[in-house]
C-alpha cells in the first residue's frame, strides 16, 4: 500500500516524562485513517509532530516517501494540512478573511483574486455560502469548525491531518463532518483524524490505529472492530452491532471485568 | 475626513487669537483688498506666525503620534490576541519613558534611542510572560503588563529622584504626555521613523491576520509566526518609543482607537490599519483641540486619555469576561 505519511522511531519526552516511545506507523494514501485513543495519551504530541508544529522529537517523519523536515514551508503546506484542536479569535473577522488566511504560505502580503475565487467555491463545496460575511466568534461551534476545514481546503493540500474535529460538535454536524471527510478521501485526498468516540470513527473511517503505552498500534483488521484492543485502550467494554452495513460499536461499562 | 479636521485645529488654540475669522479676513485684505493698516499688519504677522510656526507643526506632530499609537495598538491586540493590550497596558510606554529619562539626565546616548531599548525590554518581558506555561489567558498578560509597568515606573522615580531640579521639572512634564513642546525641530525628529514604522506595519497588514489566529493556526497553514510577529513588534515598540520619548506617555489611546476601528470596519486588518492610521491622527487632534481651548490653561493630552480611556478599558473587561480563561 502507498503510504501518505511514515513515522519511523519516533519518540518525544518533555523533561522526564516521556510522551511518545518508539513509535512506528504508517497512514495510506487516498484512505481515511483513524488513530483512537484517551486524552493524555500522546495523540495531539504525535500529531503536531508530524505536522511540524512541535519540533524536538527523536526519529522520522516521511511525507509520500520524502523526510519533512527537508520540505520547505510551502512544499509541506501544499502536502499537509492541519486543523489543530484548539483556536480562537476575539476579533470580529468574517468567516471569508479566515478563509483566506488559509493562502498564508502562497499569496505573501496579500490575497490575491484567485484566492478569493478559490474561498468562493470551497464556501458552496461546504454549504458556507451564507456564513461568507458572518463575524467568525459569533457562529455555533460546529459553524467556526466547517468554516476552519474550509482554510483547510483553502491550501487545497492532498494530506488532511485533523485533531480531534468533532469534539464540541452536535450530532448533526459531527455526521455532516464525517462524511464530508469521506467524501475528501473518495476524491483523492488523504484523511488522518484523531477522534476519541470509537462510536462515531468506525461508521466512517477505513483505517484504524490505536495510542496505547505512548506508542502506536494498528488494527489487525478495518472490517472487524477489535473490541479487545477497545478495552485495553478505553478501560471501557464495548459492543459490537452490526446493523446493515454499519459497523455500530458501543461502550457498555466502564473499568472492572 | 482628516483634512478638515487638521485645517481646523490650525485655528483652535487656548488664547484665543488667531481664530478663523480673523484669520480669514486679514488673508483676504491682504491678498485682495485694501492694503492692510499697521495695526492690521502687526496682527497679520503674529497671525501668521502662531499658525505657521506654533500651530502647524503641532498639529501635524498630534495626528503622527495619534497614528503612531494606534497603529501600535492595533498590532500588538492582532499579536498578543489580546483586546485589552496596548503599548501601555503592555509596559512598552512605561519602559520607553524609563530609557528616555535615564538618557535625559545622563545624557549618554540619544533619548530616542534609549527610550526604544527601554521599549524592547519590556515587550520581550511582557511576550515571554505571555508564552511561558500553555498560553496566558488575556487577563494573566494584562496583569504582567501591569506589573512590567509598575517596574520601570519605579526605576523612572529612581531617575526623578537623583536628577536636578531643572531637569527634574521638565522629565516631569514630559511623563504627562504634553504636546505643547511640538516644533519644527521636534517634528523633524520623529517623522522618520514614526513613517517608518507605519509603512512597514501597512505592508504587513494581511501578515497580521494571520498572526491574530494564533501560531498553531499559522503553522498548521505553513507559515513560520517567527519573523513576521518579530518585525511587527518590533515595528510596534518603535511606534511607541519615539512618540514616548518626545511627547511622553499617552495612555490608552492605542487600546480604544484600534476598537472604535473594528466597531466601524471590522476585524480585518487590510482595511482596519489604514483607518487606524487616518483615524487614529485624526481623533487624537480632535481631543488635543479640546485639551487647549476647554480651559484657560492647557491640559496635557496624556490626561485626557487616561480619562477616556480608563472608563472603555473597565466596558472592555467586562464584555470580554467571557474569554477570561
Amino acid at each position: 500500500m502507498e503510504l501518505a505519511i511514515e513515522i519511523k522511531n519516533m519518540s518525544f519526552s518533555y523533561g522526564r516524562q516521556t510522551i511518545l516511545q518508539e513509535v512506528n506507523a504508517g497512514f495510506g494514501a487516498r484512505r481515511f485513517s483513524v488513530l483512537l485513543g484517551t486524552n493524555g495519551s500522546g495523540k495531539s504530541t504525535l500529531f503536531k509532530s508530524i505536522t511540524g508544529i512541535l519540533s524536538g522529537y527523536k526519529g522520522e517523519v516521511h511525507v509520500k516517501g520524502r523526510l519533512i523536515s527537508q520540505l520547505t514551508h510551502k512544499e509541506r503546506a501544499r502536502q499537509i494540512g492541519f486543523l489543530p484542536q484548539f483556536y480562537q479569535t476575539v476579533f470580529p473577522f468574517t468567516v471569508e478573511d479566515i478563509l483566506l488566511t488559509g493562502r498564508a504560505a502562497f499569496s505573501g502580503f496579500s490575497p490575491t483574486g484567485e484566492d478569493r475565487a478559490l474561498a468562493e467555491q470551497v464556501l458552496a463545496e461546504l454549504g458556507l455560502e451564507a456564513l461568507r460575511k458572518k463575524h467568525f466568534p459569533q457562529l455555533s461551534g460546529g459553524e467556526q469548525q466547517m468554516v476552519m476545514i474550509g482554510r483547510l481546503l483553502m491550501q487545497d493540500p492532498e494530506i488532511i491531518i485533523l485533531d480531534e474535529p468533532t469534539n464540541h460538535l452536535d450530532v448533526y454536524y459531527q455526521h455532516f463532518l464525517m462524511s464530508k471527510l469521506k467524501a475528501f478521501v473518495a476524491a483523492g485526498r488523504t484523511v488522518i483524524a484523531i477522534m476519541h468516540n470509537p462510536t462515531l470513527a468506525y461508521q466512517f473511517a477505513d483505517d484504524f490505529f490505536f495510542m496505547l503505552n505512548n506508542t502506536v498500534v494498528p488494527a489487525v483488521s478495518a472490517d472487524m472492530p477489535e473490541l479487545d484492543m477497545l478495552k485495553a485502550v478505553y478501560n471501557t467494554s464495548f459492543l459490537h452491532i452490526r446493523h446493515d452495513d454499519l459497523k455500530i460499536v458501543l461502550p457498555v461499562g466502564a473499568g472492572g471485568s | 475626513m482628516p483634512v478638515p479636521v487638521i485645517l481646523l485645529s490650525l485655528f483652535i488654540g487656548s488664547t484665543g487669537q488667531a481664530d478663523v475669522g480673523t484669520a480669514l479676513e486679514l488673508a483676504y485684505k491682504n491678498a485682495v483688498a485694501s492694503p492692510l493698516s499697521s495695526v492690521e499688519q502687526e496682527s497679520w504677522v503674529m497671525i501668521k506666525n502662531i499658525i505657521c510656526n506654533v500651530r502647524l507643526p503641532r498639529v501635524l506632530m498630534t495626528f503622527l503620534v495619534g497614528a503612531a499609537l494606534s497603529v501600535s495598538g492595533s498590532v500588538l491586540q492582532g499579536i498578543f490576541r489580546n483586546p485589552l493590550v496596548d503599548s501601555y497596558v503592555l509596559g512598552i510606554s512605561s519602559g520607553a519613558a524609563f530609557g528616555a529619562a535615564l538618557a535625559m539626565t545622563f545624557t549618554l546616548i540619544p533619548v530616542s534611542v534609549a527610550a526604544f531599548a527601554g521599549g524592547i525590554l519590556a515587550v520581550v518581558l511582557a511576550y515571554l510572560i505571555a508564552r511561558s506555561g500553555s498560553g496566558a489567558s488575556i487577563i494573566t498578560i494584562v496583569l504582567s503588563g501591569m506589573v512590567i509597568s509598575g517596574m520601570f515606573a519605579a526605576g523612572l522615580a529612581i531617575v526623578q529622584y537623583i536628577s536636578n531640579p531643572y531637569k527634574l521639572q521638565a522629565i516631569v512634564q514630559w511623563t504627562m504626555g504634553n504636546l505643547h513642546a511640538a516644533s519644527w525641530e521636534e517634528l523633524k525628529r520623529i517623522y522618520i521613523p514614526v513613517i517608518l514604522g507605519l509603512v512597514i506595519v501597512f505592508i504587513y497588514r494581511w501578515r497580521l491576520n494571520i498572526l491574530s489566529l494564533g501560531d498553531d493556526a499559522a503553522k498548521a497553514t505553513g507559515v513560520n509566526p517567527g519573523p513576521d510577529k518579530w518585525i511587527l513588534i518590533g515595528c510596534a515598540t518603535l511606534l511607541t518609543a519615539i512618540t514616548v520619548a518626545s511627547v511622553g506617555i499617552i495612555s490608552f489611546y492605542g487600546l480604544f482607537l484600534p476598537h472604535i476601528v473594528r466597531m466601524m470596519l471590522g476585524a480585518d486588518n487590510r482595511k482596519a490599519i489604514p483607518a487606524s492610521i487616518f483615524l487614529g491622527g485624526t481623533f487624537l487632534l480632535v481631543i488635543d483641540n479640546f485639551s487647549r481651548s476647554l480651559f484657560a490653561f492647557e491640559i496635557p493630552v496624556g490626561i485626557f486619555t487616561m480619562l477616556l480611556g480608563g472608563p472603555f478599558f473597565i466596558y472592555l473587561m467586562r464584555k470580554n469576561k467571557l474569554n477570561w480563561h
